[in-house]
């Protein structure tokens, strides 16, 4: 039985090939960079929300003095719980500067107070400090704030870089999509004209490059996106493996759900984006047609 | 019949009508020069002329790929210049055209080449399939119907072309060459297919020939184009360095 439901623009062809390359290399870059943000994002998260909601008290003097400034602190409304931290707490806090050999013996080490806050207020740390001081102790109250902004900050600002080069990176597959489109087109002006003088719409014409440029932009868009997850999979993996000090910097290896909304969104916003450069750039060129 | 009764009479539009139209390609390039003619709804008319006369540009002017520099075109009726780009769209729906060099599209079948202009207007195929097959059949390409062009020869791409002019049956058809590559028999046979498509559906033909046996064996209007000015003629008469354009 005869059937007439070949695609009337032929089938793709090496410089199609090409475009299929640059766009899926583009989509890998930019999943990446997407995928960077939100490890800055959840990093400063993880690192914020560890320390927010506590404040950590230096107390200058004797045990005595430590377990009257736990009971100062339990006695503020905002304090949840307070606890004096052991020899041994202290020692592993300062593990990161003295290395594997330890703290030694005899070093002298400050008296901590760890508190638990019920609510976060910016005043929290000067309300407490004075508590602390009123009574004859002498004390250093750290709330954690300036750290937390700090941290805010920078993540904050390597978040809007890769949120940039995300952008960057969707402008130029737009442009490189509308030049291949313009190519294309110039290179099957026979096939739009001989459409154009069968009786078919711009409409018409522009679609067929669109549903073409659209399933180029979404293929491309997976492949990018899955070669991203293996890259970033594999970079965690391999970091986590070799146990270097920077480990702890990054997220837990674990797909989430931005992840993976990133990485869906990859073939979804290539293939439109294709798909808006090759109707633009097709009705721009068939206007200048009779 | 009255003088009211005259007035009442609805006036026949011509199928295509020049009025004083010009095409140049710059200054001295002159193509056509203030052109006037008409073609009655329903005839059958051949143009002919000496080689590079422009005969492919006036017809390429009547099925509008091109616009004229000067001058008014209305076809089937209908004023061209005023066109918005789906009234055009519309329009061409309703010319049939033999280009000279065919201008099939390689990557489809025979099948699938006829039935363009069909796809085009939105057609299902389960409602022109069998027209399709019969009219490949009647050509003498039913068996045929899944070659790609590549592999056709120059008189199998001919009728194709021309199967894919006729298949929807249009209001008007305009052929460029439309027996230029094939022989005598199958090309009495087209001509057959354009007379029968001319009188029992009423369907304007306008067809570029320098083949005088062809103009003398089928009844038709002439017209001739020399020198940028078209005329019509009585009869087809051979003149020198008449060829195809």
């Amino acid at each position: 039985m005869s059937s007439s439901r070949s695609p009337l623009l032929p089938k793709e062809d090496a410089r199609e090939a090409a475009l299929f390359f640059v766009v899926g290399a583009l989509c890998f870059l930019a999943a990446l960079a997407g995928l960077a943000a939100r490890s800055a994002y959840s990093a400063a998260d993880t690192w914020t929300s560890a320390v927010t909601g506590q404040v950590t008290v230096r107390v200058r003097g004797d045990d005595d003095a430590a377990r009257r400034a736990v009971n100062i602190l339990k006695s503020q409304p905002e304090v949840a719980d307070a606890r004096a931290l052991s020899r041994e707490e202290r020692e592993t806090l300062l593990k990161p500067w003295m290395g594997a050999a330890g703290v030694p013996a005899d070093l002298p080490l400050p008296n901590l107070v760890a508190a638990d806050l019920r609510v976060q207020s910016d005043d929290i740390g000067p309300r407490l400090n004075h508590a602390l001081t009123s009574a004859g102790l002498d004390v250093t109250v750290d709330d954690h704030v300036v750290w937390s902004r700090g941290v805010r900050r920078t993540t904050d600002s390597a978040g809007a870089v890769a949120l940039g080069a995300v952008i960057l990176l969707l402008a130029t597959a737009v442009a490189v999509i509308a030049f291949a489109t313009h190519a294309t087109l110039l290179a099957r002006r026979d096939i739009v004209e001989l459409l154009h003088l069968s009786g078919a719409r711009d409409s018409f014409i522009s679609g067929l490059f669109e549903q073409r440029f659209l399933m180029l932009g979404v293929q491309a868009g997976t492949v990018g996106a899955l070669a991203a997850f293996v890259a970033a999979a594999l970079t965690l993996f391999a970091l986590k493996q070799s146990g270097g000090d920077g480990v702890w910097l990054l997220p837990e290896l674990s797909l989430s759900l931005a992840d993976g909304l990133i990485l869906g969104l990859t073939p979804l916003a290539a293939g439109l984006a294709a798909m808006l450069a090759a109707k633009v750039t097709v009705w721009r060129s068939l206007a200048d047609t009779v | 019949m009255n003088r009211h009764d005259i007035a009442d009479q609805p006036a026949i539009r011509p199928a295509i009508r020049f009025d004083r139209v010009s095409l140049s390609y710059g200054p001295g390039l002159d193509i056509l020069s203030e052109a006037s003619f008409e073609l009655r709804p329903g005839s059958m008319t051949f143009l002919s002329g000496p080689s590079g006369a422009g005969k492919t540009t006036l017809l390429k002017l009547a099925y509008l790929a091109l616009r004229p520099t000067a001058g008014r075109i209305s076809v089937l009726g209908v004023e061209t210049g005023g066109l918005d780009r789906k009234g055009l769209s519309n329009l061409r729906r309703r010319i049939g055209v033999v280009f000279q060099e065919y201008r099939l599209l390689d990557h489809l079948t025979a099948y699938e080449n006829v039935a363009l202009p069909l796809r085009v207007a939105g057609e299902h195929e389960r409602d022109y399939r069998s027209n399709i097959e019969e009219l490949l059949e009647w050509v003498g390409l039913g068996d045929r119907m899944h070659a790609r062009p590549p592999t056709l020869s120059g008189g199998e791409k001919q009728r194709v072309a021309i199967a894919r002019a006729v298949v929807v049956r249009p209001d008007l058809i305009i052929a460029d060459e439309p027996t230029g590559n094939v022989d005598e028999e199958m090309g009495e046979r087209l001509m057959r297919l354009f007379r029968e498509l001319n009188r029992r559906l009423n369907t304007t033909v306008l067809i570029a020939t320098h083949d005088l046996g062809l103009m003398q064996r089928t009844r038709g209007d002439l017209l001739r184009l020399a020198d940028g000015v078209v005329m019509r003629a009585a009869a087809p008469v051979e003149q020198p360095g008449d060829g195809a354009a």
